[in-house]
């Protein structure tokens, strides 16, 4: 369980978070959705100890980071590493066993390849697989399905859904609202540095009404498209 | 092409500015180190021409890469990007080109001049399949990024090991040595993304000490060979060999403590300075890098902890 107590962060005279509080339990899955700039990727940092912040977080297992498995929208790598170096760098910053690899690839990556030429989803699928070997209790995947292909992103739901059977606590953003209702089993709607919204699977749909209500709107009529 | 490089002007004038130092101060500033560079290279060694051609040759090819070429090429066009690349090239090429010409190696500036104007007209695609193997690769990433981007460099000084053996020639071998060393430490000068750093499961002190570790025992790897090359056929001198040898093993952990200290932004100014003056005289190695020691377990602890 991850608990986040007022927690504000501000750059320079630019509040991002404003007294943010919510909990996420063990064994579910949440969804965070929000414009872009509306504090997503600032509160994935702040939890993992990436950015200092005022306000409290906690979690049941300590130090937090060290059971956090972190993904963020566009990884970074280097620019001469192999995708099996990759993993094994990550695996070894957390005392992992490594054997074995190979028969561990479950995205057929060419994980003999250096990572860097690598596709945009190849990346965030190598990524992700090496955080899954990492035995993390936490998991922020910070658009885990963008750029990936169909049958990755089955695969990915698959994953997700099975860490949840085994207790895991998982956060996802996502601006695909039909992957997140597939998966999750809240869903926070974040808007201008403060949750404004939390709604349980049963109200999904209602959520994703509004939102285009209020997103969409009549803004299109303003092109005028003929 | 004007506008490219007034924001050339403006991007080097920003980066000083965020260094905190007055712009016409900070080219004063590298203006002297160059000198003091350029000067301290050429009293030292009479290899000096080589290694000042190799080096203007390793900063002008940092403006090569494809896809920056690419990207300008898509504002510019062709024609015009080629014009700046041979512009930009000469404007780099210039202060190395100048001493040479001082030190009246003109053969030296002649071939500095033509690879920096051939680097501008070529554009080599760096991506392949081909993944080069590495006796390092069991522990990522400096070392296994590091000798993938420099093989040719190692290989070629063993080449100057074995023809300083065969033309018994003491200081070309030892130069070949520190050489590796200098090729090693360049592994550990730029910082990583945070997130490499953050991922560890450890305290500050016990990172530093994996990558001073590793650092140590890896550049050994490398250099060990030329150090028992030539203490086979320079046994009389093995005491000179052990000294640039300890040298070399004590700038490494030097480096690496200022590289954190720094973290995640790259080595300052001063930090660059007194590297220099350790260079000049190493005892300060010991201060230097238990300074920064401490400096860099309060940057760690900051993104471990």
């Amino acid at each position: 369980m991850i608990v986040i107590k007022n927690l504000s962060k501000q750059f320079g005279t630019t509040r991002i978070l404003n007294n943010v509080s919510t909990k996420f339990e063990s064994g579910k899955v949440y969804g965070i959705v929000g414009k872009n700039g509306a504090g997503k990727t600032t509160l994935f940092r702040c939890i993992a100890g990436l950015e200092s912040y005022e306000g409290e977080i906690h979690s049941d297992f300590q130090p937090l980071k060290n059971h956090l498995g972190l993904l963020f929208t566009d990884p970074f790598f280097f620019s001469k590493i192999t995708g099996e170096e990759y993993i094994r760098l990550l695996c070894n910053a957390r005392h992992k066993s490594i054997e074995g690899i190979s028969s561990r690839n479950i995205f057929d990556l060419p994980l003999n390849q250096y990572a860097s030429v690598y596709s945009t989803g190849m990346k965030k699928k190598l990524a992700l697989t090496a955080l899954l070997l990492q035995g993390n209790e936490y998991f922020i995947l910070d658009e885990p399905y963008n750029g990936v292909d169909i049958e990755s992103n089955m695969i990915i739901s698959e994953i997700i859904h099975k860490l949840k059977s085994l207790n895991k606590t998982v956060i996802i953003s996502s601006h695909i609202f039909s992957t997140l209702s597939e998966v999750c089993d809240e869903i926070l709607l974040l808007d201008k540095g403060e949750f404004v919204k939390s709604v349980q699977r049963n109200d999904f749909s209602a959520l994703e009404l509004e939102m285009k209500d209020v997103t969409v709107g009549n803004k299109l009529d303003k092109l005028e498209l003929s | 092409m004007k506008a490219y490089f007034e924001i050339q002007y403006k991007l080097i004038n920003r980066t000083f500015r965020e260094a905190n130092i007055a712009p016409l101060a900070a080219i004063a500033l590298l203006i002297i180190v160059f000198l003091g560079f350029s000067m301290l290279l050429f009293y030292k060694t009479s290899f000096a021409q080589y290694i000042y051609v190799g080096t203007g040759l390793a900063f002008i090819s940092k403006l090569s890469d494809t896809r920056r070429t690419e990207f300008l090429a898509l504002c510019f066009g062709d024609a015009l990007v080629r014009k700046i690349r041979i512009l930009e090239n000469s404007v780099l090429a210039v202060p190395f080109l100048a001493f040479l010409l001082y030190e009246n190696c003109f053969l030296a500036g002649i071939t500095l001049l033509i690879f920096a104007f051939a680097f501008a007209l070529i554009n080599v695609r760096k991506q392949s399949n081909f993944t080069l193997p590495t006796p390092f690769y069991r522990k990522p990433f400096e070392f296994t990024i590091g000798f993938r981007n420099t093989f040719y460099l190692i290989f070629i000084a063993y080449g100057l090991a074995v023809i300083a053996v065969s033309v018994n020639n003491l200081s070309l071998g030892v130069f070949a040595m520190i050489f590796i060393f200098a090729i090693t430490i360049t592994y550990y000068t730029k910082p990583e993304d945070e997130f490499f750093v953050w991922s560890y499961n450890t305290t500050a002190r016990r990172f530093l000490y994996q990558k001073i570790k590793t650092a140590t025992v890896f550049s050994t790897l490398l250099v060990f060979p030329i150090f028992a090359l030539l203490g086979i056929f320079f046994f009389r001198d093995s005491g000179t060999l052990l000294l640039f040898f300890l040298a070399g093993w004590a700038f490494l952990p030097c480096v690496i403590v200022c590289k954190y200290a720094a973290f995640p932004d790259e080595l300052s100014v001063t930090q660059g300075v007194l590297l220099a003056l350790c260079i000049s005289f190493p005892p300060l190695l010991l201060f230097v890098t238990r300074y920064y020691f401490k400096e860099s377990e309060n940057r760690l602890n900051r993104i471990l902890t």
